[in-house]
């Protein structure tokens, strides 16, 4: 199965690990990965805040590129998955502005027809490849206690996204366990990690990071585990200037998900890529050789 | 965009929030009201409602943009949408924070918001990744011209270098 | 579905004639009412005319026809000259048709073959300025009535008896108040309950508001009265399978499932139950607790007897357990029990079978289901009930401590896109109920209610609202956003903004219980009753006829209404049984002597009118024939609107009757005239209050009444435009919901694009066809019409060549050009169009070829 594969520019100049982990993991389960000329997805707050016309556009021409190809969208970032996804939504649904956008990308030679669909990782790994298929290739399960941030712009607005739950999401963490980890359940889940305010109002980001740490580190856990790499940053990177505004002391240990997945399925060198986070940790040596195959969903 | 077209948009905008029976649940669910409560987006449904724009200028843009509003609200309002298009007016107008404004010009100059770098060059070769292709960035400015969005810089240069002075 | 059983309506496919004369007979009645007519319009010459009109043998003018003197004189022309058809040209039918039908009837002739023409409201006093059109105009009216007149037939007035008996299905406290009332009145009720006990949900509540009083010591006796009433026919465990038939005529077959416990040996021991080994969770007790597979659901339970749930239980043989067989001293367990179907007739019915309370389920930031502290409104009657789970004691169940601290969260899954939009009515009034139960036990206890609306709308609840404050129960204006749970000691965290102070509270709660709503479970029954998009059903008219459904005979009541408290419930429950009891007591209900009939030798059997009538009144039988239950029409004629073989017979409103008056209409100056189309309740009444009010217009309209716009079919359009009509309306009552037969006004809007259509394949212009609303108190709208349409008629007249000179007589019926007649509906838009069709009357497209 061929994607035309969209990591977005933040895991591409930014969180070049998480690229490498996904582009490590996928070819394990027969999936093949093109690059196009994609510009920026364009990130769902900052450009549709200036100019809704200019977000849809842009999100129409990278969508109409991987048509051209032929292809689907293999997305990595819930912001580019947000973006692509509502684009891609408001040209189906309205003819009018459909046809306005047509006319803009026709002076570049594209065509929007919506004849692509768009699918994060997480879709791919729970969806389409399917719990049973990746316990069935770990080796090496990762006996740790993790919380899970599915993030904002992966699960709302769920009428549109359906990627899980908007309200108790569960997928993140069943994904979490089908490689050995105990996915603890925390207050204030589904609450934003602040990213988006953070350029209009800084402190006020990262207080509303704080409150999330807060619930989070209530049940202490080893690491959480993200599927975002904006998400990402605000947890690692955040953490340390939350602790400076307000005095806290997080260290917690984050995860982009195919990072343990290539962990659990034994792919060598993967240490090169826990080399490049902030908050280092250990991960112990799985207690039996055999991976937990449970499925409960934690209370 | 003219003054009609403006209004136009402004009265779509006050259509969209009137079904709004200010229960308070979009309050209630606000990551940044929980933190700073000159952002209530409830306060400010009901102000785009009643006068046209948000009850103190810029709170708009304290919205963080995470849904959590529009995927509660019981009538079905399309709040964070509604903000930006509010956020939209305010930009037009060059009232839109300088990071905004900065994420408009790295869209422009690169076609991305994270733009490369020597650092991060380096980084994807080490590890292995391949050379992106690179967009046209005459489709990026193709783009932002069909758009409208070289007057919403413009704007907001001038005003920036306006309260510069 | 249902077959008819024509009981008494006959179907014939050659309409019966009971007048045997050959020859027609006509009288004519001008009447000068006094001055009213008089005035204006010249009585004698119209008497003059109508002597010359075909058919006629009498013309007699009176000064007040439906005076006393007036009405001997039409009875006695009767007999003296023999008449077979009256005609009366005086003021409206809707004023005084009835007076004269009676007149004729005491002169032995058949009342439907009288008719009236309408020569006050819609002449004499609309047209004071114009004496000599005003008096042609009449001489019209009067001539289109002759030619109806000509195909009147005899109609018979029939009536169907009516079974001395009712069902009742749902036997909560609203049904088991309509069954007790019906018993009461002296009807047999066999009254049919899905649950093993009767009861439904108020004999597990706790205290009700606003007396705060037992609820199941109140509702027991009334279970006991229904147990014991000689009247009453028990059938509990059971569900309505098929009913067929039609009203005073219901074959009922109802389905009762096996209880496996003999109901007259059981004396509810509960032996049984000590010796049970299955556990299963209790649906009584809100899955808060167990019960065993064999079980009573409360010992107050109506039959007293206990019940086996064979989903459950392991197996009544010695292998796989029968134990409790063993134990039974009475012998009352039944193994070998099995359902089995119960057939009565009644012929009444009363729908009574409640709402579901809404489970907060579908609403997870709520928490219910994940955290166990959350708690429904249910739950919480459950737990503070002293026979529940707890023996009253209010305690969480993480860890069955008492909660220091409850906060109580309203419109839960009501007024809310998601789930239901509609207020669920009685749940601010529990919750304060709920919040005096807390207080009362434990008042050191802090209660918080988050409301949005406090809606204390009934009698006696604003003094429990302020009992409540006076307790110390906190009121918060905000909706709970979301609730979390501390994961060690699960208390939980409420976020909701307190909308009064602008303030965001997160605060922390032992328990919380959700107010919940409720949800419709109405429709799925064997007879269709139309039901909202929210599953309760609707009411023949929300006024005026509350209890009623467009089926007649059967009575909705209660939950299954509309969500609503006890009170209310047992209210409407016997505004149902007083309804239902009128017509079980009257004995016989009466056949519409005007209803539809269907020619099956025209009928190509498509279907169309079975899927027009609202009252179900048409059904195929087994051999694939339509036909029509004269009980249940109620005469509109949408069926005969839409029928593409034109096979229906409106007895008084054939098409060959309407089609005749068309034809006089335009026998002379076509282009001046205006075809208009009334329907009997809205529009024809507006026309008629503009006559009374003595609104003036010009007096280019021929009314043609119908009794509903459902009856107007795109025929009769076309047949006015072939024939040269200037202008043609159509008018009905308003959309969406005043059609007094509930959805011919949308059927008639239905075929608007298909006559435009054909208008504009035959170059007539847009504005020459007008559909419009208008309803019995809008006499100034008509007259708008009136005056815009004449004008519309002046520009068709100025803009065609010379008409060819006009004919004397009334043409023949001439073959109409064919045009294509679309067989199909082709796909319409909604209503939109109308409206703007009737506000852009002003654009006219130049015709081509013009002048």
């Amino acid at each position: 199965m061929k994607y035309a594969f969209f990591p977005g520019c933040t895991m591409a100049n930014r969180l070049q690990f998480a690229e490498k982990s996904v582009r490590m993991v996928v070819p394990e389960f027969g999936i093949e990965l093109v690059d196009l000329a994609f510009t920026c997805c364009p990130e769902p707050n900052a450009v549709r805040s200036l100019s809704e016309d200019t977000w849809v556009t842009f999100a129409a021409r990278n969508i109409a590129l991987a048509e051209s190809e032929g292809l689907d969208i293999l997305t990595a970032c819930a912001g580019c998955h947000e973006s692509l996804t509502l684009a891609k939504h408001e040209l189906d649904t309205k003819s009018e502005l459909k046809d306005k956008v047509n006319g803009i990308l026709k002076g570049m030679g594209l065509e929007y027809k919506g004849t692509s669909s768009i699918i994060h990782v997480h879709q791919l790994l729970f969806d389409e490849i399917g719990l049973e298929t990746i316990s069935s290739k770990v080796t090496r399960p990762v006996p740790i206690k993790v919380v899970t941030h599915s993030g904002c712009h992966l699960l709302r607005p769920q009428k549109i996204m359906k990627v899980d739950d908007a309200e108790a999401p569960v997928k993140l963490d069943l994904l979490c366990e089908a490689l050995g980890m105990e996915s603890l359940e925390y207050m204030d889940k589904v609450m934003c990690c602040g990213a988006g305010v953070r350029k209009a109002d800084n402190e006020t980001s990262y207080a509303i990071l704080k409150e999330k740490m807060t619930s989070i580190m209530m049940v202490e856990p080893d690491a959480m585990v993200v599927f975002c790499p904006t998400c990402y940053i605000t947890f690692e990177s955040g953490q340390r200037i939350t602790n400076r505004l307000f005095e806290t002391d997080f260290k917690l240990p984050v995860f982009y998900y195919t990072e343990l997945l290539a962990i659990a399925i034994g792919l060598p060198d993967t240490d090169k890529l826990l080399a490049d986070h902030r908050v280092k940790i250990e991960l112990p040596e799985p207690v039996e050789a055999k991976s937990d195959k449970s499925e409960s969903i934690p209370i | 965009m003219t003054d009609e077209g403006r209004n136009q948009e402004l009265e779509e905008l006050r259509k969209a929030g009137r079904p709004c029976f200010q229960c308070g649940i979009c309050a209630s669910s606000c990551p940044v009201f929980r933190v700073a409560p000159e952002m209530n987006p409830r306060l400010a449904v009901d102000s785009v409602v009643s006068e046209g724009h948000v009850p103190v200028e810029g709170n708009e843009w304290l919205c963080s943009y995470c849904l959590m509003c529009e995927e509660r609200c019981p009538m079905g309002v399309s709040l964070a949408e509604i903000l930006i298009g509010i956020k939209n007016i305010s930009s037009r107008e060059g009232k839109a924070p300088k990071d905004f404004v900065e994420s408009g010009e790295a869209l422009l100059a690169s076609g991305c918001l994270s733009p490369q770098s020597n650092r991060s060059d380096k980084k994807r070769v080490d590890l292995g990744l391949p050379d992106l292709p690179q967009p046209d960035l005459e489709q990026v400015k193709l783009i932002f011209e069909a758009t409208g969005a070289y007057e919403v810089l413009e704007k907001n240069r001038a005003a920036a270098k306006e309260e510069a002075e | 579905m249902t077959t008819s059983d024509p009981k008494g309506s006959a179907e014939p496919t050659e309409i019966e004639v009971v007048s045997t004369d050959s020859e027609l007979r006509i009288g004519v009645f001008p009447c000068m009412c006094g001055k009213n007519i008089g005035a204006v319009v010249d009585i004698e010459a119209v008497a003059e005319y109508s002597k010359t009109l075909p058919g006629v043998v009498l013309v007699q003018v009176n000064r007040y026809t439906c005076a006393d003197p007036g009405q001997r004189e039409i009875e006695e022309a009767i007999k003296e000259h023999g008449l077979n058809r009256v005609v009366v040209a005086s003021c409206s039918p809707t004023m005084h048709e009835d007076t004269f039908r009676k007149a004729v009837k005491a002169a032995g002739l058949n009342p439907y073959l009288c008719i009236m023409a309408n020569i006050r409201e819609h002449v004499s006093w609309v047209h004071r300025d114009n004496p000599e059109a005003a008096t042609q105009k009449a001489k019209d009216l009067v001539a289109m009535s002759v030619a109806k007149a000509a195909t009147l037939e005899a109609q018979k007035e029939l009536d169907v008896p009516v079974t001395q008996a009712a069902l009742v299905v749902g036997a909560g406290v609203a049904g088991m108040q309509a069954a007790l009332d019906l018993a009461d009145s002296g009807f047999k009720v066999n009254l049919v309950e899905k649950q093993p006990t009767i009861g439904g949900i108020m004999a597990i509540l706790d205290k009700v508001f606003p007396q705060n009083d037992c609820s199941i010591c109140i509702l027991g006796p009334k279970m006991v009265d229904v147990a014991k009433h000689p009247n009453i026919n028990l059938i509990t465990m059971a569900e309505v399978e098929t009913i067929s038939g039609y009203v005073g005529n219901f074959d009922v077959r109802v389905k009762q499932r096996a209880r496996y416990v003999d109901i007259d040996k059981c004396t509810a021991c509960g032996d049984c139950v000590e010796v049970c080994p299955v556990d299963v969770p209790s649906r009584t007790d809100q899955n808060l607790t167990w019960q065993k597979a064999i079980q009573i659901p409360f010992p107050q339970a109506v039959p007293s007897s206990y019940f086996i749930d064979q989903d459950t239980c392991l197996g009544m043989d010695l292998i796989r357990c029968g134990k409790c067989i063993d134990r039974c001293e009475q012998e009352a367990i039944v193994s070998s029990d099995t359902a089995r179907y119960i057939d009565f007739e009644v012929g009444v019915i009363i729908l009574a079978t409640g709402f579901n309370p809404a489970s907060p389920e579908k609403i997870p930031r709520l928490g219910w289901g994940r955290y166990p502290n959350v708690i429904t409104s249910l739950e919480f009657e459950r737990l503070i009930n002293a026979a529940g789970p707890t023996e009253g004691k209010l305690v969480r169940p993480s860890d069955l401590t008492k909660p220091h601290s409850v906060a109580i969260a309203q419109c839960v899954g009501s007024r809310n896109i998601d789930t239901r939009m509609n207020c669920s009515n009685f749940c601010c009034a529990e919750s304060v109920k709920c919040a005096l139960l807390i207080k009362e036990h434990y008042p050191d206890t802090e209660v918080t209610i988050y409301y949005q609306d406090l809606r204390m709308h009934g009698k006696y609840f604003e003094e429990q609202y302020l009992k409540a404050r006076e307790e110390g129960v906190k009121f918060v204006r905000g909706r709970v956003g979301e609730i979390q749970q501390y994961p060690k000691t699960k208390n939980l965290r409420v976020s909701v903004e307190d909308t009064t102070h602008n303030r965001l509270e997160m605060l922390d709660f032992d328990m919380v219980i959700l107010s919940m709503g409720a949800e419709g479970q109405s429709g799925n029954f064997p007879i269709p009753i139309s039901c909202t998009s929210d599953s309760f059903y609707i009411e023949s008219h929300p006024k005026l006829r509350p209890v009623d459904t467009s089926s007649a005979g059967v009575f909705i009541c209660g939950g299954a209404e509309s969500p609503k408290d006890i009170r209310d419930s047992v209210i409407q429950a016997s505004a149902a049984a007083g309804r239902a009891a009128i017509i079980l007591q009257k004995g016989r209900y009466p056949i519409e002597a005007l209803s539809a009939r269907i020619m099956q030798d025209k009928c190509n059997r498509c279907g169309t009118c079975e899927k027009r009538c609202p009252y179900g009144a048409i059904s195929q039988d087994g051999t694939g024939k339509f036909t029509v239950t004269g009980a249940l029409c109620q005469a509109c004629g949408t069926c005969a609107g839409d029928c593409p073989q034109d096979a229906i017979y409106m007895p008084n409103f054939t098409n060959e009757q309407i089609e005749a008056q068309i034809q006089i209409a335009l026998a002379e100056n076509p282009e001046d005239k205006i075809v208009a189309f009334a329907c009997n309740y809205c529009s024809y009444r507006g026309s008629d209050l503009a006559g009374v009010s003595r609104m003036q217009y010009p007096t280019n309209a021929r009314v043609i009444r119908s009794i509903c716009s459902g009856r107007y079919s795109t025929k009769f359009a076309q047949k006015a435009f072939e024939l040269g009509a200037g202008a043609v309306l159509y008018s009905g009552c308003h959309l969406p919901a005043d059609c007094h037969f509930q959805t011919g006004n949308h059927w008639m809007a239905k075929r608007e694009p298909r006559i435009r259509g054909w208008m504009k394949r035959n170059n007539i212009d847009d504005e020459r066809f007008r559909v419009e609303w208008v309803s019995a108190s809008e006499g100034k709208k008509w007259q708008t019409i009136m005056t815009e349409m004449a004008e519309v008629t002046e520009r068709f007249k100025k803009s065609k060549p010379k008409p060819k000179k006009p004919s004397a007589k009334p043409k023949k019926k001439t073959e109409p050009k064919t045009k294509a007649k679309p067989k199909k509906k082709t796909a319409t838009k909604p209503t939109k169009a109308t409206k703007a069709k009737s506000s852009t009357k002003k654009s006219t497209t130049k015709k081509k070829g013009g002048k």
